[in-house]
């Protein structure tokens, strides 16, 4: 494969950010506003909290998992949503396909491009600025430290997968808009981003605790906070990266019906 | 030589479910069976030589951008058979992709945020052009379309002309073979459809580079074409040379006859009387073999004639005849 090719859609993705800096402003701000509200309610619901409701977590380990599960692993999934779903629409997809070149490929290539500009000029500054405010607690032991980066690659994967797929989706449903709300409904209940599956009823828990959703927030927050045991972390990762290969190769299958669709009946 | 496309008996029809209207329209189209078929191409062939530059003619829906979108390899023939380079072009998108270069005038390939040295880059790496390929190519590029001044310049601030001539250079920066091109100089003024067409008839002459271009614009096929193939309704018209054409449809040539003074009505066997404005008289020259010698002779020397002026018809009328001519068109138009 031209792995040189796509190194190079990664650079320009990071590079063409560049020209809207302003926009790195906002967004970091946002996500400030965010994070400050977030761990305002954990504040409010400790103060007010008994040990049993908060399943023995402490609050700088909840203000930690805000911190972690929110702008970090969260990222902005809509525009990948977005650059699919218009791609289609517009009919641009079939540039794609005259280049030779993986379009799924590609996608990956160049939002591993935006998720590293945001890393950098948005995530970074925000969680240090949040840190020094409130306080991060460290890694539960370097074993966890050195699992949760394990945990981060495979949440930016999960998360790839399923925002492509939606994306996908577009091909036959032909309105991205819907599914962008639908997947970020989704996300937010079940991926533990904004509550942490130890405060969902018994029942939820074990459902979301299975479904891909909760491999994008929830675990690798949980594992940096120490909740997952060594042989726990090793079994959710592999659980993590099984549902991570079905996940892409119903994106590959789904690629495939959608080039059918768009060179047999052309779009 | 063998030819390098090879087009035999090909057609696309397109299905699509019919729509139905309102939201409820919708869910149930995703379930109805009922279709519409569009015929867009029926049963065209033809062979094109490497070399050649062949220019695709046809009024608005006859079917040349989805023919290109099948040479291309992004759309599958319904029937039929087609062959670029020697392989199906869709079942080998990407070894198809490498060796030809594609410019679709209404949908740009560079990447819209980046200076157009950057899209170039990128697109090096895509096919893999060695460096010291691409620099020379980049170098013959940029001052044969006059882009030394906007390479730097990201892509969504250029001009329409300044961008076709970015979106060219590009599709040639791997050598290929063929480039197809589905209407390159629509919306340009005349200088930059002149820069354009003088480069093609260039690059296909010095390069070699086969050329196929879809256009409305005549004057593009005059220029960079010798051979046009014209599709109407999806079907083949005519494939041949501009002359050919010309000849084939009886090229009505018009011969006007200025007198000293108006000489009474004129009636001649060789050239027929269109119109009469005393002095001035303009004939059509129905057969094909007449010379304006025979004209004059016809008329004998009685005459106080001043001037004698045969004009070739203009290819525009030649085509708008030979849309005209065809019978399902006249009942059309009744
Ligand atoms: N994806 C599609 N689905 C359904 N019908 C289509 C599709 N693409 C093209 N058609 C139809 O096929 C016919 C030929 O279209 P095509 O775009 O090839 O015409 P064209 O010769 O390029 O016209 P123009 O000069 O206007 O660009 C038209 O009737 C068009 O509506
Ligand atoms: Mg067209």
């Amino acid at each position: 494969m031209k792995a040189r090719a796509y190194a190079a859609f990664t650079v320009n993705a990071f590079q063409s950010r560049l020209a809207y800096r302003s926009a790195v402003w906002s967004a970091a701000f946002g996500d400030l506003v965010f994070i400050f509200a977030r761990i305002a309610i954990w504040v409010s619901v400790y103060g007010a909290a008994t040990s049993t409701m908060t399943d023995g977590v402490t609050l700088p380990q909840a203000i930690t998992y805000a911190i972690i599960a929110g702008p970090v692993l969260y990222w902005d999934f809509a525009r990948l949503l977005h650059d699919v779903g218009t791609a289609i629409q517009t009919g641009d997809v079939a540039v794609y396909l005259l280049k030779p070149l993986h379009y799924p490929a590609f996608l990956l290539a160049s939002h591993i491009g935006h998720f590293l500009f945001e890393l950098l000029l948005v995530v970074l500054p925000v969680v240090v600025i949040a840190g020094l405010t409130y306080g991060m607690v460290p890694p539960a032991s370097l074993f966890h430290a050195l699992a949760f980066l394990g945990y981060w690659a495979l949440s930016f994967m999960m998360l790839f997968a399923l925002a492509s797929l939606a994306g996908l989706a577009a091909f036959w449903l032909m309105t991205a808009s819907a599914l962008e709300w639908f997947l970020m409904s989704i996300m937010t209940l079940l991926s533990g981003g904004l509550v942490p599956l130890w405060l969902f009823p018994g029942w939820l828990a074990a459902i979301a605790g299975h479904l891909p959703f909760a491999w994008v927030s929830y675990y690798p927050a949980a594992v940096y906070l120490g909740r997952l045991d060594v042989s726990q972390t090793l079994l959710y990762f592999a659980i993590g990266l099984v549902w991570l290969a079905v996940l892409l190769g119903a994106l590959a299958w789904l690629w495939t019906r959608a080039r059918h669709r768009l060179i047999v009946q052309g779009g | 030589m063998s030819a390098i496309i090879e087009v035999s008996g090909v057609a696309k029809t397109f299905r699509q479910p019919k729509r139905l209207p309102g939201l409820g329209g919708a869910i149930r189209s995703l379930f109805s069976r009922d279709y519409t078929e569009v015929r867009a191409v029926q049963d065209v062939s033809f062979a094109i030589a490497p070399g050649e530059a062949v220019g695709y003619l046809g009024p608005n829906g006859a079917g040349k951008s989805t023919m290109i979108k099948m040479m291309t390899g992004i759309l599958v023939p319904t029937a039929g058979s087609l062959s670029v380079l020697g392989r199906e072009p869709h079942a080998h998108r990407m070894t198809n992709a490498a060796e030809i270069g594609v410019v679709f005038g209404q949908r740009s390939q560079l990447w819209w945020d980046l200076p157009v040295r950057d899209s170039f880059d990128l697109h090096r790496h895509i096919y893999e052009v060695p460096e010291a390929r691409f620099a020379d190519n980049l170098a013959f590029l940029t001052t044969m379309l006059g882009m030394a001044d906007y390479l730097d310049r990201p892509v969504r601030q250029l001009s329409l002309g300044q961008r076709m001539r970015a979106e060219i250079a590009m599709a040639l920066l791997h050598d290929p073979k063929i480039l197809f091109l589905d209407e390159p100089t629509i919306g340009l003024d005349v200088v930059a459809k002149d820069a354009v067409r003088k480069f093609l008839a260039q690059i296909n002459r010095e390069r070699g580079t086969t050329i196929i271009l879809t256009t409305h614009d005549l004057q593009d096929i005059e220029e960079i074409c010798p051979r046009l193939i014209m599709v109407d309704d999806g079907k083949l018209l005519f494939d041949g040379e501009l002359p050919r054409l010309r000849a084939a449809l009886g090229s009505r040539r018009r011969l006007r006859l200025e007198f000293g003074s108006d000489p009474g009505p004129i009636t001649l066997t060789t050239a027929r009387l269109v119109t009469d404005d005393g002095a001035a008289k303009h004939f059509l020259l129905d057969a094909e073999d007449t010379s304006i010698l025979d004209v004059l002779t016809e008329l004998g020397s009685g005459y106080d004639l001043k001037d004698v002026t045969l004009e070739e018809p203009a290819i525009e009328e030649v085509i708008r005849t030979f849309y005209q001519s065809k019978p399902q068109r006249a009942a059309e138009a009744l």
